[in-house]
């Protein structure tokens, strides 16, 4: 990727950052609600004058939107208003962020060690009966909600079966066994469905890749099917399974809302379902533009990592 | 390939759109059917196994009749999938065909916009949506459940604009620099009729294919609101049956599981739909 690319597509991202974070600002404007009211139940009108005059509740949207970008910038994401007192979100967000992170590289690392050679094997016996077989289950598994997985998971191994806990996390400073015990479950759930999806994908690239005259080079030299598959064929034909990898990390931490709730994991995804609960819409406004800020720069990461992976990627798209 | 036409439908394809045809059936005319309301208490049977009698999918905790919940419930999770579905198809259409057309700033704002939706996860901009619009002025007041609905739809209409707003700009873009498209403004055709005549008949079929898959998407996301305690009402549909079940996990797994089995049946049957128009738009096109 060019320099000019690169120039071009921050822009492009930074215009989506703001436009979401602006959207955040303005949801939170637009409600009919007064937020004094609704966060300070009980305070006085000195209170509220205070805290309207702080936040910037008092100016016009735009106003208000820049107040708040200052703030976040600066790492001050906000409060979370009890009746007790505040909490700032920045100190949820650092109890809930290696959680979340940790959970993603788990979900990835189970999903792409099963996806990869199933993938592989699956296109090395194209068109045969296995190859239509694991094709045929996973679309099936593909379509299943993670939530169903979790579910069915809690019934049996945590219910049924007793083996493992169905709530709560544990850090790994705590031991490694009750750390993996409270994240099988969760990764699980999350990793079915991802391993059905990258398995496609991957398959789907090696077949084309297996036709390509270099293949048939290397096998008329004699090689062994395995060195062509493993060293020849795997890392061409994994650009698209990468990239959709990459896209999923951002996706994965705030987006595993539902299975993270189900186990009481106390992600980002957690904290947004909190915060939706309790009404607190700056802690939400907060929180959105921080799963959106991960999602644009995965992204990013991923445009610029594809050149570098594959020196190719340009030619290959002039080709189409 | 030949033969792919002559060869007799699958068993698979018939009973995707046997149990397709069998929800929507139930969706339409289940008030009309007699069967007693799905609210009614058995409480000589609380929280009996499937395939009892009298209870073919058994009863919950509270002796509701799961079958019951579940034929009512159809309404609830089909009504607003298709209603999020074709809402979202059609301005996301419309955004993406006249984007794709039209092309220079317009398309970039537009398309901008796609991606500004597309870059918070589907469930925290449901959730965040339903959250800002079904709050009201007086915080201690209960949300009337068409409000509750009517928010659902909204939020996942948003929701699918993009993804079907994208595949119908892609698809657009192609057809428009085709020829026949090029000789009808060449003749003088209005930009409308060839929009009307040419490019929407031609990018409906993608975007149909990709409809199928959204119908699956939302069935799921509504299900996840109602887990998270945002969807409708209590048991009003599939989502609210495995959220109210949760609570009783460790009497009666089988409340969860029946609805869990019959929302995961139904959205693997529209991807497998889905992914079927999209086979046969492949051949289509391998011919030309």
């Amino acid at each position: 990727m060019s320099l000019r690319t690169l120039g071009s597509r921050v822009a492009q991202l930074a215009i989506v950052l703001v436009a979401v974070t602006f959207g955040c600002a303005l949801l939170a404007r637009l409600l009919p609600v007064d937020l004094a009211e609704l966060l300070l139940p009980v305070g006085t009108d000195v209170d509220r004058a205070i805290f309207r005059k702080q936040l910037g509740l008092d100016k016009n949207v735009v106003a208000y939107y820049l107040d708040w970008l200052g703030r976040f910038v600066r790492g001050d994401f906000g409060d979370i208003y009890f009746s007790g007192g505040t909490e700032p979100v920045a100190d949820r967000i650092a109890r809930a962020l290696p959680r979340s992170v940790l959970l993603m590289v788990y979900t990835q690392v189970v999903s792409l060690a099963v996806a990869i050679p199933l993938g592989v094997w699956s296109a090395y016996r194209v068109g045969r009966r296995a190859d239509r077989a694991i094709n045929n289950s996973l679309f099936v598994i593909s379509a299943v909600p993670s939530f169903a997985i979790g579910l069915t998971l809690i019934i049996l191994l945590g219910v049924r079966w007793q083996l493992l806990p169905t709530l709560d996390y544990v850090p790994l400073s705590d031991g490694l066994w009750p750390h993996l015990s409270h994240m099988i479950m969760p990764v699980l759930s999350l990793s079915v469905g991802l391993v059905a999806v990258y398995t496609r994908l991957l398959r789907a690239d090696m077949v084309a890749v297996l036709r390509e005259d270099y293949i048939t080079m290397a096998a008329s030299k004699g090689l062994s099917n395995t060195r062509i598959l493993w060293c020849h064929a795997l890392r061409p034909a994994s650009i698209t399974l990468f990239t959709s990898a990459a896209l999923n990390m951002g996706a994965l931490i705030g987006g595993a809302i539902v299975i993270e709730t189900i186990f009481a994991t106390y992600g980002i995804g957690f904290e947004i379902f909190l915060a939706i609960q309790g009404r607190q819409y700056l802690a939400i406004q907060s929180l959105v533009a921080l799963i959106a800020i991960f999602y644009v720069v995965f992204n990013l990461a991923v445009d610029v990592l594809a050149g570098y992976v594959d020196p190719r990627t340009r030619d290959r798209r002039l080709r189409g | 390939m030949a033969d792919a036409t002559t060869r007799r439908t699958p068993i698979t394809t018939r009973l995707t759109y046997g149990w397709l045809g069998l929800v929507v059936v139930v969706a339409v005319v289940g008030p009309w059917l007699p069967l007693p309301d799905w609210n009614t208490v058995y409480d000589d049977a609380l929280g009996v196994g499937p395939f009892t009698q009298g209870h073919l999918l058994g009863t919950d905790g509270n002796g509701y009749d799961l079958l019951l919940g579940l034929v009512s419930g159809a309404r609830l999770s089909v009504f607003i999938a298709v209603v999020a579905v074709g809402l979202g198809g059609l301005i996301g259409g419309v955004l993406g065909i006249v984007a794709a057309y039209v092309r220079g700033r317009l398309d970039t704002t537009i398309t901008t916009s796609f991606n500004v939706i597309l870059s918070v996860p589907n469930l925290v901009l449901a959730l965040a949506l339903v959250a800002v619009f079904a709050t009201n002025v007086d915080v201690t007041e209960t949300i009337a459940p068409w409000r509750r609905v009517f928010t659902l739809i909204v939020s996942l209409t948003v929701v699918i604009i993009p993804i079907l707003g994208r595949i119908s700009r892609g698809s657009a873009l192609a057809w428009t620099s085709r020829e026949f498209v090029l000789a009808a403004q060449t003749m003088g055709m209005r930009t409308r009729d060839i929009i009307w005549r040419h490019i929407v008949p031609n990018v409906l079929p993608a975007m149909i294919a990709v409809a199928f898959l959204a119908v699956g998407v939302v069935i799921i996301a509504e299900a996840s609101l109602s887990i998270l305690g945002v969807g409708v009402a209590d048991g009003a549909s599939w989502g609210g049956m495995i959220a109210r079940g949760r609570n009783d996990l460790d009497y009666y797994p089988h409340v969860v599981l029946v609805p869990v089995v019959v929302l995961a049946l139904t959205a693997i049957c529209t991807n497998h739909v889905g992914d079927l128009i999209r086979a046969r738009l492949d051949r289509r096109e391998a011919r030309i």
